[in-house]
């Protein structure tokens, strides 16, 4: 039995008391209020408490020995691409967060509420969005159990890059509308202001 | 024998001709906010057919294809007969021979508001009016026209209701009136035509609502006096058989 085995730890097993350790990432602290058991498989890792707390005890976490995708979290900023345009949301894939690319398919909507700030009950889906188009959206929430809750609703949100009914990649000329570099036609969508 | 592709052909020479799907057209007169409408796809500067149809264009930049299938492609504006499938708490999902159901919200009558929502029952006949109809989302529907009064739109009661082709209703619609309409005697029946392909017809008697249909379905690819004469052996042949009774 090598050294490194020792500090693998599986789903379940007790890492220490709850009165030398605090349950960190990967663990948790059982019923009883005693234990601290291990949640996911991985390397167990003792944290020291901040030099500025109270805090004597040290944290054990449990960190995977996988590398996980990235995953969407409310709050941050994600891009994705849009599948579907209904009357009122619309229906997104979420393909990066932040800027890892994630290993498995996310879907968000986008509500029609969400679209912008101002004049909400106005907003029109088809002329924020079209399938195809892809956009920088901010997570609201887990959402429910099919799709996370996206919103565009800020100037630097929306969609980031679009394809004309001609086949173009179009240039934005205004948050509303985009135009085509081929064939002049402008188009409307809500277009993020990228910096 | 090999498919041959279709070379690219100057505009103006294919005006007013059949064009099938594949034809690619090009040398457009103006290319300026071209205006492109059923029919066509619009590809940089060339359009490409995507339905067997008659070219049409209309100064200075609107381009569309005149065709006549069992299947409707909504556009905005076009007034259509649907048969209510369905109900969810915003929309009465309507069926109107399209490729998706399309969506009448319940507010959308005149005088409409969540309080006094209209008992459709599903199955009723509806005289409607297109309101949005994009690529890709179910298309929305109106019972009242843009500035919101009823203008006879809206369920139709009685009657009989049977299906056409999108062009035999374009050609009923069609100013001069058509020839079969002018033959019979306008006064004594009604008739609601649907740009989708659906004809209501209601008259007097049973026996003059068969007629009337029967002489419409057959009228499709008649030219006009064959329609008049074709109205005047119906009607005869009912007088006489009416008479004999």
């Amino acid at each position: 039995m090598s050294a490194g085995e020792e500090n693998i730890a599986t789903p379940g097993e007790i890492l220490g008391d709850s009165s030398q350790f605090i349950a960190g990432k990967g663990t948790y602290l059982a019923p009883n209020g005693r234990n601290i058991h291990a949640s996911l498989t991985g390397q167990r890792r003792l944290v020291p408490p901040p030099p500025d707390s109270a805090e004597k005890r040290l944290t054990v976490e449990v960190v995977g020995h996988k590398t996980r995708g990235a995953v969407p979290e409310p709050g941050v900023v994600v891009i994705a691409r849009v599948t579907r345009v209904m009357a009122r949301m619309a229906s997104a894939d979420i393909m990066c967060v932040e800027s890892k690319a994630v290993k498995e398919k996310f879907t968000g909507i986008i509500r029609q509420q969400d679209v912008r700030a101002t004049e909400i009950d106005k907003v029109d889906m088809y002329q924020s969005f079209r399938p195809g188009d892809i956009v920088k959206a901010e997570v609201l929430s887990l959402g429910d159990a099919r799709a996370y809750y996206l919103s565009t609703a800020k100037n630097e949100l929306g969609v980031v890059s679009a394809q004309s009914i001609a086949g173009a990649t179009m240039v934005p000329i205004s948050w509303t509308d985009m135009q085509c570099p081929s064939t002049g036609q402008v188009e409307k969508r809500k277009v993020a202001k990228v910096l | 024998m090999d498919g041959q592709l279709s070379a690219p052909t100057q505009a103006t020479s294919l005006f007013d001709q059949t064009v099938i799907p594949g034809d690619i057209i090009v040398d457009l007169p103006s290319v300026a906010n071209l205006r492109v409408g059923s029919g066509l796809r619009q590809d940089c500067f060339e359009l490409l057919a995507m339905k067997v149809g008659t070219l049409r264009y209309k100064k200075p930049n609107k381009y569309w294809l005149e065709s006549s299938h069992k299947r409707y492609d909504p556009s905005v504006e076009d007034t259509i007969l649907g048969i209510v499938v369905g109900r969810n708490s915003e929309n009465f999902l309507v069926d109107i021979k399209s490729s998706s159901l399309a969506l009448l919200p319940v507010v959308a009558f005149e005088g409409g508001t969540k309080k006094n929502i209209p008992k459709l029952e599903i199955g009723s006949l509806l005289y409607v009016r297109v309101v949005k109809a994009n690529h890709g989302t179910n298309p929305e529907l109106s019972c009242t026209d843009a500035s919101g009064k009823a203008a006879q739109f809206g369920p139709l009661k009685e009657g009989y209701m049977f299906d056409s082709s999108t062009g035999l209703a374009r050609m009923l619609l069609s100013t001069p009136t058509c020839p079969v309409l002018q033959a019979f005697d306008l006064q004594r029946f009604k008739i609601v035509i649907g740009l989708n392909g659906r004809i209501w017809v209601n008259a007097s008697t049973p026996s003059m609502v068969v007629l009337i249909s029967n002489a419409i379905m057959a009228s499709e690819f008649l030219s006009a006096s064959q329609q008049a004469n074709m109205v005047k052996e119906l009607t005869d042949q009912l007088q006489t058989r009416c008479s004999v009774r």
